[in-house]
């Protein structure tokens, strides 16, 4: 068998009193792409943020590529998080935790900044502007400036600029118009993952629909394993995939 | 005339390097260092500590004042580092960082005059005059060396920073970290390293501050108070964290504390810089930055 790139064992976290995650199991296996689906504040954007350390405390064991990067934590947010970054997971924060007063380029360039890749940042910033087009006359615009959109390209071509071996984007199609989220989301499920992975949040359930190999639910702070099935139930998703408007 | 853009030159750089060091500081990591004064004559000490032992084993000449200036830099520097690990790493993560950092800072500031007091005497401190002795006729003016120095100085080190800033690793990590703090998290940007670098170069450059104002007034335990005053009154007006910005308000106070002091009377001064920085903020509560950099939210 096949070692997860990440692997979940009773993970619980939260904010101050307050427990979003309830003794959470979850695996994730080299070069699958999962769908994360679950209604507002159940916990999705906790999960995320938990793997890279960002939550008030966590309990449980986190491995990334079998090394703990979890385990219980009651205070020091974000401490740890340089050092899993380098390891290799990259996440892409709801909304868009952008850099409003640097250029486009200085953006992507900043998600390059811990890892070798800083020295093959050109070549990287290539690739993601080919899999986000639009971007590329906007690159010395500063990304204040920016439609929604075009920042959610920033925020997402931010994460991919990393060659982190686990992506995490957490609801890229969040106050997007419908048919930039379709080109957006269809841009993400395109990429080659290699023998890497990726998780994205997302809300919009038809939007994933047969691009992803695995759709977990999530309720109330659980996994609901594979939900896969309902998807039958879904209306299709309409509009031009890949259109980019 | 001329005289006094040259001291309104002087004072600009001089109170510049100070409020650039508490606008970065602030603007990075949160932490209004009130500690920056108590920075300021750790500095000054510590030129006057190298010059001293140097003075004394014969080095003169050019090697005796780049080692004051380096000495006053890496001092500063040294103390900054220090006030971060009292009042920075401890707090960072804790509620109320922006109050507590506050507090501690000025708790350091206050007991650091105190030891200071103990350490080297109420009395003022000189420097060797690291630009010489001489002075240059410019029109009707006779400006120091030390004067012409010091301008040229805190230009050329301005213009490195903010060079290092726009196109270094560091750099990019440390201008990430002002505009988007869980952006910069996200990205691997280490708050407490990042945190602790900032203070050096703003302890390096309050450093440098006390060395070129010790051409002009003595070393004293209380001599930082000042700069400090002065250099928050420059960052507040200048929009914390806009280094150009900083720039445009050390200009205008250290002009209009040259005039003032020429035309009307040295002890109105803080009267007209705290008049400046009210209508300032009355008219543009983020201070100046606004108006001369892009988009900030």
């Amino acid at each position: 068998m096949t070692t997860p790139i990440l692997q979940l064992a009773g993970v619980s976290a939260g904010y101050g009193p307050v427990r979003v995650l309830h003794d959470l199991d979850l695996e994730v296996l080299p070069g699958e792409r999962i769908g994360l689906v679950g209604l507002n504040g159940h916990g999705k954007t906790t999960l995320l943020s938990t793997v890279v350390g960002l939550t008030g405390w966590q309990d449980g064991s986190i491995l990334f590529e079998g090394e703990e990067i979890g385990g219980r934590r009651t205070h020091g947010v974000g401490r740890r998080t340089p050092h899993i970054v380098r390891l290799g997971i990259s996440l892409a924060p709801q909304g868009d935790a952008i850099f409003p007063g640097l250029s486009v380029q200085d953006n992507l360039d900043s998600g390059a900044y811990s890892g070798a890749s800083w020295r093959r940042r050109r070549q990287r910033r290539d690739y993601v502007l080919d899999v986000f087009p639009p971007l590329r006359p906007l690159l010395h615009q500063s990304a204040g400036t920016l439609s929604g959109g075009e920042r959610r390209m920033v925020s997402v071509g931010r994460a991919l600029m990393g060659e982190a071996r686990l992506y995490l984007v957490d609801e890229p199609s969040l106050g997007l118009a419908p048919k930039i989220s379709l080109g957006l989301v269809a841009a993400l499920c395109e990429i080659d993952l290699g023998d890497g992975a990726m998780v994205i949040a997302e809300q919009n359930l038809p939007l994933l629909e047969g691009k992803v190999d695995r759709v977990l639910g999530m309720h109330a702070g659980e996994l609901k394993l594979d939900v896969g099935e309902a998807l039958g139930d879904v209306p299709p998703a309409t509009g031009g995939v890949g259109a980019w408007g | 005339m001329l005289d006094v853009v040259f001291s309104g030159l002087v004072l600009s750089s001089v109170y510049g390097l100070v409020a650039i060091g508490i606008s970065l500081t602030w603007a990075s990591i949160g932490m209004l260092n009130l500690a920056q004064g108590f920075i300021f004559t750790a500095g000054g000490y510590s030129a006057y500590l190298f010059s001293q032992v140097a003075a004394d084993r014969g080095v003169s000449g050019p090697a005796l004042s780049i080692g004051t200036v380096v000495a006053g830099m890496l001092g500063a520097a040294v103390f900054g580092l220090a006030v971060g690990g009292l009042a920075f790493l401890p707090l960072q993560d804790r509620d109320n960082f922006r109050t507590r950092s506050l507090i501690a800072t000025l708790a350091i500031s206050l007991i650091g005059t105190q030891v200071w007091l103990i350490i080297f005497g109420p009395q003022s401190k000189p420097l060797p005059q690291i630009f010489g002795d001489g002075v240059v006729q410019v029109g009707d003016a006779s400006v120091t060396y030390g004067q012409l120095g010091g301008i040229v100085v805190a230009a050329l080190t301005l213009a490195a920073v903010i060079m290092w800033m726009r196109s270094s690793r560091s750099g990019l990590q440390m201008r990430a970290m002002m505009m988007n703090p869980l952006g910069a998290a996200v990205v691997g940007v280490s708050v407490r390293t990042t945190g602790m670098r900032v203070l050096a170069i703003s302890g390096a450059l309050t450093g440098l501050s006390a060395v070129l104002l010790g051409q002009v007034f003595f070393v004293s335990p209380t001599s930082g108070v000042t700069p400090l005053t002065v250099g928050l009154i420059i960052s507040l007006a200048g929009g914390l964290g806009s280094i150009p910005g900083t720039v445009v308000a050390a200009g205008l106070m250290g002009f209009a504390e040259a005039i003032t002091a020429r035309y009307l009377e040295q002890s109105y001064v803080p009267f007209v810089l705290f008049g400046l920085v009210v209508l300032i903020l009355v008219f543009r509560p983020r201070g100046l930055g606004g108006l001369l950099e892009d988009v900030r939210e």
